[in-house]
């Protein structure tokens, strides 16, 4: 059962402002109301955007701002530097000289035993050996090395306290930007070496103030008051760029290099850029407002550019779109067709003309070339440059126009009947081979030789107007590969292709949804991708088409032009804007409105390529060209910000291992996409849980009450909802079962059951066991009992004490038969029980007693002190007093000198005693030793306690514990 | 060579804060070190009013100094001769020095309790380790009391311990340090 609860997540309310021009995004960190500055920017390795404000650390996800707190109490210092070391750990340095690590998503100080400095950090820097360095405005630089903070400073050689950024070069070595030039620093095993650069190695300016590596060893500096340079740190040498002599933009205060590109974040004059080494200086600051101060900047991996003023932070799509405000409005309603020339001057049409923009020292020059036979309302839908320069204009009606740029010198393709009056949809080329499509049949390769090189030369053509080859005389695109095939793009019968002169034709019957094809372009693997009027576009490998539509995430199915870009993708120009298919992984992307890329001219001649490849078209606010950026990427990377159990953060990083109780959880994820964070779209799928993958707009996700089990939370996000290929993050964790639903458990208690059953059973058998020698032994008793009875000495004895009765004393001779009768009654009688009391035992006793005494007269004498209640309630195996005494008489001499006396007593309540002085007969009688075994034995089977046994040479003594039942 | 000239300019600043001193020289009147071994087995504590040093408050200069063998205390004279002869080897190397500068700037006309730290070699054993010291000064009337704890890893100072006395000797030996300091 599955229960997912929206749980509002307080977040701090922000302000976001889109700017209208081309891509200019701002926002501004508030907080109840109140601003905070922001100071310095840094991004992560996933690629986050960190703000470093006066009201300490946030992130930023594109569309607001998120406090990261620390653990403790709320601190609002002054973030003044943040970095993020090779183990992920972010370090972040404070205005008051402190530095705090992010651990399991919170701040915490860190408080190293020589203390932390006294003014702000500035920086912090990773050197090869791992150690951390970081840089004061005020102090010099300090580096953590084998637990302990070293510090550099003037006594070391370092030209100034103040310290402003720190670079890492190739070979180890950390550079450091200061106010008296760049401290060239490094560690010789173990000991601190400064090497100061200065004016007198050629820095144009003492006062460093930026620096950022641009690649092999070289480093952009910036500088207070003369522009910047070029420090190459591999031979020493610093160069100037020509662009920067006279310098008037005041002080640098932040380099980011992107492509090819420096941009130069200033302190008075907002932004700049330079192209190359050699080019002139850019300036970007109509849309700053109102400071032109610009502390930091930063390339998202997007290709974005950050920068921030005190006040707000600021988007650009940086080299990714650039805008070339050519024109005007009324020029742009007129453009059929564009064409970026071999000079990457920008060529358009217009009502029966064409005007070429040509760069020149940093803006455009525009200048017309008419054609006085062209209506004004002649459509010129296509151009094209050869390799000879001349631009080829295709029109409707007209055929085709050869103008040569140079001369401006013009002439109608006249060489070819079939040009007459002809309507040209489209001219491509590759090389030396021109393309022409067009209208009732105008199908045609013209092949351009040196001699072509003069514009009056006429070319060679071939013609392909048979409507068997090409199936179709409505042809929209002719386009040569870069295999020297020859494809047909024809309105309604798919598509021809021309390969070794044979002509094989594509269309509904091999799959295709729509046949009616705009355009081709092949990409770096050498696929044709191709446009349809209404079902997407196709790649064609040679064998199988593949359809990319509306739902791959194309956003507009308009589709006149494909193009591929340099990094070869393949880009879609639609009405909003362009979409960009990542040919590797079938993802798309899109920049339009949100770029601020309006109203774009999508007809079919009116996206070209500069030199570069980039994609050039037009919009009403001007010419836009994108450039894809090197190293980047058009999809949004997933990230799971957070984990929460019962809304506490666990530490994300690790596999979590969680008691059955532990069972709610959050989690909080984000899909950085800096470009357009609003079209992210996720979805998750809970392993243990879910089979499925569900799909949400939501940045979280609630578990509640999961059972016991092993999860794995997966998470992606994308850009419309084709998810193949999407970034997916990883949460796994455990939910262990309670201890009663454990294995090891239920096996425990069921080897507690079977040993206790086990236990139980052999107990019992014990008993059985021990009742059957019980049985035993009182059998051997009884029978040595009768056998001791039917003893002739004891017949014989008491026979002869009866004679003499007889005749002394007839009455006492009765009475002794009786009693001998009794006796014998006795033994028969309680010869098969196990236990009879003490009394009885005590009776049978004194009978015996009784008659032996007749025989010995008062030399054998017994005395019994035993309590009334005792003879009740104590038991005894029968005939053990007796056998006993019998015993004791046996063994014994009686005579009158030497008296038995035996004592019969209870001692401690615990045993009775049976004791006798000791009189040994000379002769000892015949003895099996049996009677005492016997008793012990039995007792051993009735009694826990022992029957003790006591010879002292004076008496003997036999103890039997007392058994109460 | 680098030690020797920084031993030099201490016994220089320390002789000409004889014969005239100039008032932002102050040197130590009472002075304690103290240090403790918290080991699983044993604890040694020893401690020595010996030491002796000299401030330069304008230029933030410090030297101090303590003779290794005024360390009183321990657990017995035979722990004190190893201490001497087996770890600290005080015939080879009878004092223990601290050479450095002030890293923060400080009014020391202005009384008051100051947190700062001191940046120095320190040298123990024949052995320089550059260390940044945390210190708190306490400044009144012309006299300046330092306190300070610090940590000093015998490996560090090439002091090896014994396998068998592992258990007695911590590896991280933590100091404490007093001293009052006048300007005379």
């Amino acid at each position: 059962m599955r229960r997912i609860v929206a749980i509002i997540i307080a977040c701090i309310t922000m302000q976001c402002i889109v700017a209208q021009e081309l891509g200019y995004k701002s926002f501004k960190l508030q907080e109840n109301n109140q601003s905070f500055k922001l100071n310095i920017l840094y991004k992560s390795d996933e690629g986050y955007i960190y703000a470093g404000t006066t009201d300490g650390l946030f992130s930023f996800d594109g569309i607001s701002f998120k406090k990261i707190n620390f653990s403790k109490a709320a601190v609002k210092d002054t973030v003044t530097a943040i970095f993020q070391d090779n183990t992920h750990q972010l370090w972040v340095g404070f205005k008051n000289g402190q530095i705090a690590k992010r651990f399991n998503g919170k701040l915490e100080y860190i408080e190293p035993e020589e203390g932390t400095p006294k003014v702000a950090i500035t920086s912090f820097l990773q050197d090869k050996q791992n150690n951390i360095w970081f840089a004061t405005n005020g102090e010099g630089i300090y580096y953590f090395s084998n637990n302990h903070i070293y510090l550099i400073d003037t006594a070391n050689g370092l030209s100034d306290l103040h310290v402003r950024s720190l670079v890492l070069a190739g070979n180890g070595d950390v550079l450091a930007a200061t106010d008296q030039g760049i401290n060239v620093c490094k560690l010789l095993n173990g000991k601190k070496q400064v090497e100061v650069i200065g004016p007198k190695n050629g820095l144009p300016d003492y006062y460093v103030t930026a620096i950022a590596a641009a690649g092999n060893n070289n480093f952009w500096i910036g500088l207070q008051e003369k522009g910047f340079c070029l420090y190459n740190h591999n031979n020493g040498q610093i160069t100037v760029p020509a662009a920067t002599a006279n310098w008037n933009y005041g002080q640098i205060n932040t380099l980011l290099v992107s492509q090819k590109s420096l941009w130069i974040g200033t302190d008075e004059y907002g932004l700049l850029k330079q192209s190359g080494f050699d080019q002139p200086i850019t300036l970007f600051n109509s849309w700053l407002n109102p400071s032109n101060k610009i502390n930091n900047l930063l390339q998202d991996n997007e290709g974005n550019i950050w920068m921030n003023t005190s006040a707000e932070l600021i988007a650009t799509t940086g080299n990714k779109l650039k805008l070339l405000p050519v024109y005007n409005k009324s020029v742009f309603e007129t453009i059929h067709s564009v064409l970026c020339d071999y000079q990457n001057n920008i060529w358009v049409s217009t009502g029966g003309g064409l005007i070429r923009y040509a760069a020149e020292k940093g803006s455009y020059v525009s200048k017309n070339f008419r054609f006085p036979e062209l209506s004004s309302k002649t459509d010129i839908t296509s151009l094209y440059q050869d390799i000879n320069h001349h631009i080829w204009v295709g029109t409707m009606g007209n055929g085709i126009l050869l103008l040569d740029p140079q001369s401006g010198q013009y002439r109608s393709l006249t060489e070819n009947p079939l040009l007459k009056k002809a309507s040209i949809l489209s001219i491509t080329g590759n090389g030396n081979t021109v393309c022409a499509g067009g209208l009732e049949g105008v199908a045609m390769i013209f092949n351009i030789t040196a001699i072509n090189a003069n514009i009056t030369t006429l070319y060679n053509y071939t013609n392909y107007n048979n409507i068997d080859n090409i199936g179709n005389n409505y042809i929209y695109t002719v386009y040569k590969d870069s295999g020297g095939r020859i494809w047909f793009g024809t309105d309604g019968k798919g598509i021809t292709v021309l390969e070794n002169g044979k002509f094989t034709h594509y269309g509904k019957e091999n799959g295709l949804k729509d046949d009616h094809i705009y355009s081709f372009t092949e990409d770096l693997t050498g696929n044709i991708w191709f446009t349809t009027e209404g079902a997407g576009i196709y790649r064609f490998d040679g064998k199988v088409f593949k359809n990319y539509s509306a739902a791959d995430g194309i956003s507009d199915l308009k589709i006149l032009t494909l193009k591929t870009s340099p990094d070869g993708n393949i880009v879609m120009v639609n009405q909003k804007g362009i979409d960009i298919l990542n040919v590797t992984t079938g993802t798309i992307s899109y920049l339009h409105n949100k770029q601020a890329i309006a109203d774009v001219n999508s007809d079919m001649g009116s996206v070209s390529q500069d030199t570069a490849k980039n994609i050039v078209f037009s919009t009403v606010n001007g010419i836009v060209v994108y450039s894809p950026v090197e190293n980047t990427t058009n999809q949004p990377k997933t990230i799971i910000d957070n984990v929460q159990l019962f809304l506490t953060d666990v530490d994300k990083d690790i596999p979590g291992n969680f008691t059955y109780d532990q069972n709610s959880f959050q989690f909080n994820f984000t899909g950085i996409y800096y470009t357009n964070p609003d079209e992210v779209r996720y979805q998750y799928k809970l392993d243990g849980l879910d089979t499925t993958w569900i799909l949400t707009r939501d940045r979280y996700i609630s578990f509640l009450r999961l059972q016991p089990g092993k999860y794995k939370f997966h998470i992606r996000s994308s850009l419309n909802e084709n998810f193949e290929g999407a970034d997916e993050a990883l949460y796994e964790f455990v939910i262990e079962k309670p201890i009663w639903k454990k294995v090891w458990f239920i096996t425990l208690c069921i080897i507690i059951g079977f040993a206790g059953v086990y236990g139980f059973m052999k107990r019992r058998e014990k008993n059985l066991k021990k009742m059957q020698q019980l049985q035993n032994e009182k059998v051997q008793f009884q029978f040595q009992v009768l056998r001791n009875q039917v003893n002739p000495h004891f017949l014989f004895n008491s026979f002869n004490t009866l004679i003499s009765t007889i005749e002394e004393n007839p009455v006492m001779a009765v009475d002794y038969v009786e009693q001998l009768s009794e006796f014998f009654r006795n033994i028969v009688n309680y010869r098969d029980k196990d236990v009879i009391t003490l009394g009885e035992e005590i009776s049978v006793l004194q009978t015996y007693f009784y008659l032996q005494q007749k025989r010995f007269g008062e030399n054998l004498k017994l005395n019994i002190v035993v309590p009334e209640e005792v003879k009740k309630h104590t038991f005894i195996p029968p005939l053990t007093l007796q056998l006993l005494l019998e015993n004791a008489i046996k063994h014994n001499a009686v005579s009158k000198e030497k008296q038995l006396m035996i004592n019969l007593f209870i001692e401690n309540g615990k045993y009775l005693v049976i004791k006798n002085n000791i009189n040994l007969k000379i002769t000892k009688e015949a003895s099996e030793g049996m009677g005492l075994q016997n008793i012990i034995n039995r007792y051993n089977l009735l009694s826990n306690e022992p029957v003790s046994i006591n010879n002292d040479g004076v008496n003997f003594t036999v103890s039997l514990p007392t058994l109460k039942q | 060579m680098l030690r020797k000239s920084i031993t030099l300019s201490f016994i220089l600043v320390l002789s000409l804060s004889y014969v005239a001193a100039p008032p932002y020289i102050f040197t130590v009147n009472t002075g304690s070190i103290l240090f403790r071994s918290d080991a699983p087995m044993e604890l040694i504590k020893a401690s020595s009013n010996q030491l002796k040093g000299v401030f330069n408050a304008e230029k933030k200069q410090f030297a101090f100094a303590v003779n290794i063998y005024s360390f009183k205390g321990f657990n017995g004279p035979l722990q004190q001769e190893h201490f001497n002869e087996n770890y600290l080897e005080s015939d080879k190397y009878p004092r223990a020095t601290f050479e450095g500068k002030i890293i923060e700037d400080i009014d020391f006309h202005n009384d008051g309790v100051y947190n700062v730290r001191a940046k120095g070699n320190l040298f123990i054993h024949g052995v320089i380790q550059e260390r940044i010291i945390k210190c708190e000064l306490n400044i009144k009337n012309g006299t300046i009391s330092v306190k300070s704890n610090f940590t000093i890893l015998l490996a560090e100072h090439n002091i090896t311990i014994p396998k068998v006395v592992h258990e007695k000797l911590a590896s991280e030996i933590k100091v404490e340090v007093k001293a009052d300091l006048i300007n005379k």
